[in-house]
């Protein structure tokens, strides 16, 4: 059996709830360093709140409430006296909509770096900006214009910039929910080349409602089901051979 | 029903309702029409003021003062014998009766009018100069068509031998229209020559600086936590609603809250654009941050979500991001707030400023009028260049209410950034 990379993430008992309503049982899921894992699942199924636990972004919903644990590198984050800035400086993340500030391309980049203090002076800005966008596969569509609106900027290319905003501040993980759903084929191609290239460096969890994506970019699969984790595993064996009939199912598009 | 009968019924019914809204717009513009047309035919006149060409002779025999002499000594010298001297020298007049009914064609301010030419030019005095001296109220009306010479003698302000030197002096073009500088310059006066917005101008200006001043750091801080940073629960809830209901409070309520606080208890002066700004601040409050937080609310949740995912906190994703977008929906719901708080009387009569005031407020805490308090008082006045005044005041109020809306309009349109 081909060896698994390091565990980066891990949840263990995640229960969340959305006011009486519960979105998540008990989830069990690790996931790998410099590994992309998809989660996939009908609409509902609680992919998106899942992600949006690693990074604490329910903290925004009031009435949003999430028990269990979550460990990053071993360290418990889904903790009161945690400093989500920090932790969310550490797991960035790009959204279902391309959502680039009304800013100029430039300043979308550098808000990041900016706040957190890192690129102190100019030159060193410009090199982070030049190096996300680069990352980001934008480099040489925008590096002319730098200082026109993001909002100007094609669907994909608003969508690369929001990854290359993420990238900006250098974090580990790279949260993606659905980062495709509002792309053509074409962008959706590009942006997919770029989740491979960039697994190298971070690590990826993806949401996906497009089972070929998910074989196409991940090497782990998680398949939820009504706020329950139903199945993971490797992408390559979820797809070919799943232990559950519910995945089965859905994969080959009985249900979903 | 066939279908094609269904499609023509479904066309005469749009043609229809096309046609009632076309209606609607039609008669709100003739309304529009009627009251601007109404105000400009009574208003436009009061811009112009009727003035009498009088030979004046500063004889050094009736003056006390020679040439060269210091403005002081100037200012307490009685020009009274000259100015009589004067206006007697513009028709002949048979006996003190007609005398004193020529003296009646001038404005009160005669003297004052040759004081101010003689201080313009100390060295007058054993010369002739021709001077424009202000008609008084009843030849100004008269002149402009607007009082009716046609009536019996005794039911006129203005006599038989009085139209007689008025007839005498148009024939010798002695009478002309100028334009009425006293309007913008002077005070509040009995003598509607002379009456002036100049004191309500300042009046509303000191008032309405204040009440920014006042109003808009509130408005916005409170519009900024409301919608960013309170907790949502009842408590939040039932301050919302009662922000709500603030704003549509009668305003002359609020005039009663000044009058018994800050006249009454904090005893500040009356009658002052002190007191009528925050008076007006307090009942704009809730009218600004109602604006202020639908503009808040109209910025997406998702730049709010970019923000907080490259690790803003979020004090810094509300004060980085969506103040900022929504900062011309701030100014421009500001402004209108200003604009209503401009316009509104009720409770500046409560706190005093319908007093008759003449003289024009160098500080917010001298008392002074206001401009649609000036209106009011104005229409209440019997005289007739009373009227013309009352209708360019409301001009002049409007005129800065247009000026206020449209800025706000363009400020919408120029700052208000477009996201997808």
């Amino acid at each position: 059996m081909e060896l698994m990379n390091n565990v980066k993430i891990k949840s263990k008992n995640l229960n969340v709830y959305y006011g009486e309503k519960q979105a998540l049982f008990d989830v069990n899921l690790d996931l790998n360093e410099k590994e992309v894992t998809a989660l996939i699942g009908p609409s509902g199924c609680g992919k998106s709140t899942f992600i949006r636990c690693i990074n604490r972004m329910n903290d925004v919903i009031d009435i949003c409430k999430v028990s269990g644990n979550i460990e990053i590198d071993g360290v418990e984050i889904n903790d009161k006296n945690l400093d989500v800035v920090s932790l969310r400086e550490r797991v960035g993340m790009v959204f279902q909509k391309p959502n680039p500030f009304p800013k100029s391309i430039y300043d979308n980049i550098s808000y990041g770096p900016k706040i957190h203090g890192k690129g102190e002076t100019k030159s060193e800005l410009d090199e982070i900006v030049e190096n996300s966008l680069k990352k980001a596969a934008l480099w040489e569509e925008v590096k002319d214009r730098l200082d026109e609106p993001g909002t100007g900027l094609s669907g994909g290319q608003q969508q690369r910039l929001c990854i290359a905003r993420a990238i900006s501040v250098n974090p580990e993980v790279i949260l993606m929910d659905e980062p495709c759903s509002a792309l053509d084929p074409i962008a959706t191609a590009k942006i997919e080349e770029l989740i491979d290239e960039l697994k190298k460096t971070y690590t990826i969890v993806i949401v996906t409602h497009s089972m070929a994506q998910a074989v196409r970019v991940s090497q782990k699969t998680g398949f939820f089901h009504l706020g329950k984790l139903i199945e993971v595993g490797k992408t390559e064996k979820i797809f070919k051979n799943p232990d559950n009939k519910m995945t089965q199912d859905y994969i080959t598009g009985r249900f979903g | 029903m066939t279908k094609e009968e269904r499609l023509k019924k479904r066309h005469r019914a749009e043609k229809r309702f096309r046609f009632y809204g076309l209606a609607s717009i039609f008669v709100a513009l003739l309304f529009v029409l009627i009251l601007v047309h109404n105000i400009f035919s009574k208003g436009s006149s009061a811009f112009m003021k009727t003035a009498i060409n009088v030979e004046v002779f500063f004889d050094q025999e009736l003056l006390e003062i020679k040439n060269g002499a210091t403005e002081n000594q100037i200012l307490e010298a009685d020009f009274y014998d000259i100015t009589i001297e004067s206006l007697l020298k513009v028709f002949p007049a048979q006996d003190l009766d007609q005398e004193n009914q020529l003296i009646d064609l001038f404005t009160t301010d005669a003297e004052i009018e040759i004081k101010r030419a003689f201080l313009e030019n100390n060295n007058l005095i054993g010369k002739k100069i021709n001077l424009e001296i202000t008609a008084s109220d009843d030849i100004d009306q008269l002149h402009k068509g607007n009082y009716p010479r046609d009536l019996p003698e005794d039911r006129r302000r203005i006599s038989d031998f009085q139209l007689i030197i008025y007839d005498n002096l148009v024939e010798n073009k002695k009478i002309i229209k100028n334009f009425n500088n006293y309007f913008f310059k002077n005070g509040d006066s009995r003598d509607p020559e002379l009456a002036g917005i100049g004191g309500a101008l300042i009046g509303s200006f000191y008032s309405i600086i204040i009440c920014l001043l006042l109003a808009f750091p509130v408005a916005v801080l409170a519009s900024i936590y409301l919608e960013e940073f309170a907790p949502k629960n009842k408590i939040t809830d039932f301050i919302e609603i009662n922000i709500n209901n603030l704003a549509a409070v009668p305003s002359i309520v609020y005039g009663l809250l000044a009058l018994q606080i800050l006249l009454a208890t904090i005893q500040l002066p009356r009658s002052t654009p002190l007191v009528a700004g925050i008076t007006l601040a307090l009942m704009t409050l809730p009218r600004i941050i109602i604006p202020c937080r639908a503009s808040l609310k109209a910025v997406p949740p998702s730049i709010r979500e970019g923000a907080l995912a490259v690790g803003a906190s979020k004090f810094q994703s509300v004060f980085h991001h969506v103040v900022p977008l929504a900062l011309p929906g701030t100014l421009s719901g500001t402004i209108i707030g200003l604009a209503q708080a401009l316009g509104e009387t009720a409770p500046l009569i409560l706190i005093g400023m319908v007093a008759f005031v003449v003289d024009i407020p160098s500080t917010p805490i001298d008392p002074s009028s206001s401009l649609p308090v000036q209106v009011y008082l104005w229409s209440e006045s019997a005289e007739r260049g009373f009227v013309e005044k009352t209708s360019a005041t409301i001009m002049m109020l409007l005129s800065f209410l247009i000026v206020m809306n449209f800025l706000a309009v363009y400020l919408r349109q120029k700052f208000e950034k477009r996201w997808n």
